[in-house]
């Protein structure tokens, strides 16, 4: 029996968990990441975009700040997100930038002067001041009321990962290529490391740590189409699962990109829209306005997936054989800014399509592409109900996004999560919980266990076979767990899925090899991923109203009375062939910004009994407050600061607001 | 101004065409295995790329085959291997760019894993280690304050040699490199480029010196000139060797500067 | 937030050691004889071609050479002494490039089957470059050996009758078309490596290049063979007074009838 010790085991070489990585290493903890891939080749590295930070550096994002940050990203979670942690969140983003403009992603910079850009499709003129000079710039992004985007070019994930990579390099942390974990190893009440397959020799190590962190990324590769990178299967957050003990938070909660080409379902980055592409149908019209004549095509990403499909169904789509599209217009920005500013997008549009961007339109159509749903964690980042298990970036629930993320956010998250959950971690370490306590025997028993659930997916002489269950898997979350649900056709995807669940405890593996063998790791995955997708089938079958990402045909209203709550997926016991779901309150109470209307279509939701009382009282703390600062109006409504570790409490300095 | 994505609706180069994969298979773990090519025939699908191939052959033909794909976007550098010959990444090759007959062949340089799959992120953290190749700040950073200024076209130009995914082809295009298993190659040499450009990183030319002023550094390129006919970001790696060539020799000559 | 300042200092200030600039200099170096000797070949070939004007401006080239401008007499050991430095530089730019061939034949058969499977130009080039200086360094030797042993033996009908009679042209064949390639492939491949190009753009400026280096070898090819033709030429047609020096015709008309003959006994 192979054993290895460490203090933080981080599962997952993305930047969330290179970020937590560091963090730990600087509180002076080993730390060792695991990762199926070198961990430069994290999915990370494909968020084109950019990164949500408050910096209001640039003309178009001057007068930003933490609460305008705060109120749209809480706005756009359709108030699903925890109010305390995005408050958390947007206080630490631009620290988090500032960070790793130090660490030195190049992020792309302010020049004074004025120079062109396209809104709405119509040329106008930005100024930009003198003092804001070299400071670094943002662009625009959907659902921002402020051009808040950071951004390196179109290359932002790839320089941050790069920049952590090479700081986890710096600080001499070991990164595990080419390691899958296959399971927790805890006692039901405490998590203790995994059980984990070196996908080269397959031989089986148990990795024994003081906190064990879960940084694997989403979901996305359960639906057959998806911009995910082909490593994001949810295997990551199935650990959790697969102890029976640590609840999945929202795993209904599912956003669909507006633009992903068709195809292959490569993204292009909403920077497309941002800088002043535009939606066009089959005459060749603009039909965005039409729907939503504010925001347009920058309304939140649900929102334009939405309204796309529902204009297509309409008969306006471009018919092709792989299936009807819109088009993607960025012909307007002219070749000098697409070459330079989206210059990823022409290479994927020259690659995979054969066109050229600034002559031609781009095939695109709503392709899966974020799950908001993942580990539910406190805001420390820990398993509310397996201690020493954490969770942070796309894996985790944490609650940031609540039922729609907002393009920025989730990178933002990722770097801004490690951060914070570092400290956490380093904490629980440091206390008496953090105590290593673990006995040979449960380690034993682990390693068997997998060891036996392998022997037998080799040993079967003849069964079902991995990629026909994940085939039908994949197609069945495309086409009745997507963009628009019913319940008709979520019951039928229900049912389907346990049923594959049941078939996929009889897979049989043809190549024997107990090495590498692609095959039997399709095997093994398979059996995870359909646990998910059954928790991603039942959650929205359950939730009866439409939220955010989460949009039911027949339940079209936001319910705040029945549904202003996050749910919870277990899987009680290994035998089960369905999750266990169970639900926990979103207190309007305790919310600095109550439920209202999220500023899409008619205002069409059902209060929630306590949103008026707090309204009221919300308008009564700052009426008593007078000429009061935002930051103490801030304090008033909703005390946040005593949760951050203490060193990211600190204000942000802006050319506005500048500290002391 | 028409929509043209056209060409891809009708899909573009599928007249129906049989493709014959060859791929050299060998597993090293396998004391049995040889190195041979299994052939595969594959039917051509529209915008089929060789990653769809590839997954099209191991779903259906030989499980056991191994290769590398992540973003399968062109993003990450997972999938680079010999594609005729020739290094390029598989993800973003459509098979109606190549002929009805395709070799394909695992990376040279790199330890190989099996079949496709080459140990390409284990080298990589080798070099970074060996060129210490992240910024060298000087002291602490106060994050809460404004960030350090930098001239706008400065962060593009960093930003420009930073886009290198260490993919590895320019290693295996490398006649220097193939011949010489100690030398960095471009992808080492384009990161202390970058490193050398970004004022945040305080090392002198001195200090660069020490890391690549050597035979195994940026005096034992042989300006062969294979990285840049093949880089698939298309990385000016030529123009960035000659500088820092140029950079290297004056510190040489003038070590006091 | 920067990183800790063990970090901010490179290990590798602490490994510094005497000649390692070393790597630097041979580097400069070998291009730079390289270059030396690609130009002085190119001096040479047009030098040669002055026979293509006639015997007169081949004779006077060679006495400027011999220094009889400056000193009013020529002597041939100048192109002893000459031909002994490019020698030199010869074994000095050939010592720093063995520095990069293959040194064992794992190695070569390593470089062959890439640029085998490779198919590219650059890669090509280079293999160019090592067996043209690998012959090159057989037969630069013996020429330069006979340009030191027989420094006086340059002229119209000396040269010639070397060609023809003393049958060397199949050396000056082998010669003239190897150290044309490489010098001509040499300087393109020095000026890509400092990166000395002749447009901002590299790719147009290497491909500016690559016809330079294309229309180099074609030009000394022709200017070469032609004037071997010319040398071999007379040869012929001296082939019965082989050893006979060549008198200038500004001198003939003082010299009784006989001419040639009668310069020497």
């Amino acid at each position: 029996m192979k054993v290895v010790y460490t203090d933080v085991l981080v599962i997952g070489g993305g930047l969330a968990g290179l970020r937590v990585a560091v963090g730990v290493k600087r509180r002076g903890l080993d730390a060792l990441i695991l990762s199926l891939v070198p961990a430069k080749r994290s999915h990370s590295a494909a968020a084109q975009g950019g990164m949500q930070a408050s910096l209001g550096n640039s003309a178009m994002g001057a007068g930003d700040n933490e609460d305008v940050h705060f109120e749209d990203t809480v706005r756009g979670s359709d108030w699903g997100a925890d109010q305390r942690v995005v408050r958390m969140f947007v206080n630490t983003a631009p620290k988090a930038v500032r960070e790793l403009a130090a660490w030195g992603v190049p992020w792309s910079r302010v020049a004074r002067g004025d120079r062109e850009s396209v809104v709405n499709a119509q040329k106008i003129t930005i100024t930009e001041n003198d003092d804001a000079h070299g400071l670094i710039t943002a662009r625009d992004f959907g659902g921002t009321k402020k051009w808040r985007t950071c951004y390196t070019s179109d290359g932002t994930g790839h320089t941050m990962l790069y920049a952590l990579g090479d700081q986890a390099i710096a600080h001499g942390i070991p990164v595990l290529e080419r390691q899958e974990a296959l399971s927790l190893i805890h006692d039901g009440g405490r998590c203790h490391g995994a059980v984990v397959r070196d996908l080269i020799t397959g031989e089986l190590t148990a990795y024994l740590a003081r906190a064990t962190t879960i940084a694997t990324g989403g979901y996305g590769r359960i639906y057959k189409v998806s911009t995910n990178a082909i490593i994001c299967e949810g295997t990551g957050i199935a650990l959790a699962l697969e102890t029976g003990v640590a609840p999945l938070g929202n795993m209904e909660a599912v956003q669909f990109h507006p633009t992903a080409i068709i195809t292959a379902g490569i993204l292009t980055t909403e920077g497309c829209r941002g800088d002043g592409g535009v939606l066009r149908d089959v005459d060749g019209h603009r039909f965005m306005p039409d729907y939503e004549p504010e925001k347009k095509e920058l309304a939140s990403r649900d929102v334009v997936s939405r309204r796309m499909t529902e204009h297509m169904r309409k008969g306006k789509g471009v018919p092709s054989r792989y299936g009807e599209h819109l088009w993607l217009d960025i012909t307007g920005l002219g070749r000098a800014h697409i070459e330079k500013n989206l210059r990823e997008v022409k290479d994927i549009c020259e690659y995979f399509l054969g066109i050229d961007p600034v002559t031609e339109w781009i095939p695109v159509r709503p392709t899966q592409h974020y799950s908001m749903g993942g580990i539910r964690t406190d805001h420390t980042g820990q398993s509310p109900t397996l201690k020493g298990l954490f969770s942070c970036g796309e894996a985790a629930c944490w609650d940031l996004h609540g039922f729609n993320r907002l393009g920025g956010n989730s990178v933002a998250e990722t770097v801004v999560a490690g951060m914070l959950v570092a400290e956490y971690i380093a904490d629980f370490c440091e206390s008496e919980a953090g105590a290593v306590s673990v006995g040979s025997d449960l380690v034993r028993h682990f390693i068997e266990r997998e060891q036996r659930r392998l022997d037998e997916l080799l040993g079967r002489g003849e069964g079902e076979s991995a990629t026909e269950l994940r085939d039908r898997m994949e197609a069945v979350m495309m086409d009745k767990v997507g963009i628009f649900r019913t319940g008709e056709e979520l019951e039928s995807a229900v049912s389907e899925l346990r049923e594959l669940l049941v078939r996929s405890r009889n897979i049989a593996v043809r190549t024997g090899t107990r090495g590498a063998n692609p095959e039997l790791v399709t095997a093994y995955r398979v059996q995870k991923m359909l646990k998910i997708a059954l928790c991603v089938a039942q959650g929205a079958l359950l939730r009866t109203e439409s939220r955010g990402a989460h949009f039911r045909e027949d339940f079209p209203q936001r319910n705040d009375r029945d549904w202003l709550k996050r749910t919870l997926a277990t899987w009680a016991d290994e035998a089960d062939d369905l999750p266990s779901i169970g639900y926990e309150d979103i207190d309007v109470n305790a919310m600095e910004l109550p439920p209202g209307f999220r500023g899409y279509g008619t205002r069409n939701h059902v209060d929630h009994p306590d949103t008026e009382t707090r309204l009221a009282e919300v308008e009564q703390i700052v009426d008593g407050l007078g000429a009061a600062d935002r930051f103490r109006r801030q304090e008033a409504l909703m005390e946040y600061a005593s949760l951050l570790p203490e060193k990211y409490r600190g204000r942000n300095e802006r050319l506005l607001e500048k500290l002391p | 101004m028409t929509g043209n994505g056209e060409a891809v609706a009708r899909g573009e180069g599928a007249a129906g065409r049989r493709l014959r994969i060859s791929v050299l298979r060998y597993n090293p773990q396998d004391p049995q295995s040889r190195p041979h090519l299994q052939t595969f025939e594959v039917e051509e699908a529209p915008s089929m790329t060789l990653f769809v191939a590839l997954n099209d052959i191991r779903d259906h033909q030989e499980p056991s085959l191994q290769f590398d794909f992540v973003c399968r976007a062109g993003i990450c550098g997972s999938c680079a291997m010999l594609i005729n010959g020739r290094p390029g990444l598989a993800c973003r090759t459509l098979t109606s760019s190549l002929g009805e007959r395709i070799t394909l062949a695992p990376l040279p340089f790199f330890e190989l894993i099996g079949d496709l799959s080459v140990n390409t992120g284990k080298w990589m953290r080798g070099m970074s280690e060996r060129l210490e190749a992240w910024i060298h700040a000087s002291g602490e950073v106060d994050i809460a304050r404004l960030e350090e200024r930098m001239e706008p076209e400065l962060a593009e130009q960093i930003y420009e040699l930073e886009r290198c995914i260490e993919c590895g082809c320019c290693l295996a295009a490398c006649g220097t490199a193939r011949m010489r298993e100690g030398f960095v190659g471009a992808v080492g040499l384009n990161k202390i480029a970058r490193l050398r450009l970004d004022p945040r990183d305080r090392r002198s030319d001195a200090d660069y010196y020490d890391l690549i002023g050597d035979d195994n550094g940026v005096f034992g390129c042989m300006t062969l000139l294979g990285c840049q006919d093949v880089c698939p970001k298309n990385l000016d790696l030529q123009t960035q060797i000659a500088y820092m060539r140029r950079k290297m020799l004056r510190a040489a000559i003038l070590p006091a500067s | 937030m920067g990183i800790p300042s063990d970090l901010a200092v490179g290990a590798a200030l602490t490994k510094r050691r005497s000649g390692r600039f070393w790597p630097a200099r041979l580097d400069f170096l070998e291009s730079a004889s390289g270059l030396f000797l690609a130009l002085f070949l190119w001096v040479h070939l047009f030098a040669e071609a002055s026979i293509l004007l006639g015997k007169d401006a081949m004779y006077r080239v060679t006495m400027f050479f011999e220094g009889y401008y400056i000193f009013g007499t020529p002597y041939p050991i100048i192109i002893t002494l000459f031909s002994l430095f490019i020698l030199a530089v010869v074994v000095l730019h050939a010592v720093l490039a063995v520095r990069r061939i293959p040194v064992s034949y794992r190695q070569y058969r390593v470089y062959r089957d890439h640029h085998k499977l490779m198919h590219h130009e650059d890669t090509s080039l280079w293999w160019v470059q090592v067996y043209t200086g690998f012959a090159l360094f057989f037969l630069v030797s013996v020429h330069l050996y006979t340009m030191i042993s027989q420094p006086a033996n340059i002229g119209p009908y000396a040269s010639s009758d070397r060609v023809v009679s003393e049958w060397m042209w199949p050396l000056y064949v082998l010669l003239l078309v190897t150290a044309v390639v490489h010098a001509a492939v040499g300087s393109y491949r020095v000026a890509v490596k400092w990166g000395w190009l002749p447009a901002r753009d590299p790719a147009v400026g290497r491909r500016r290049l690559k016809w330079l280096m294309r229309g180099l070898i074609v030009f000394f090819l022709l200017l070469g063979f032609t004037s071997l033709g010319a040398y071999m030429k007379i040869g012929i047609e001296h082939r019965d007074q082989v050893g006979e020096r060549y008198v200038p015709t500004w001198q003939q008309e003082s010299t009784p009838p006989a001419g040639d003959m009668g310069v020497r006994p």
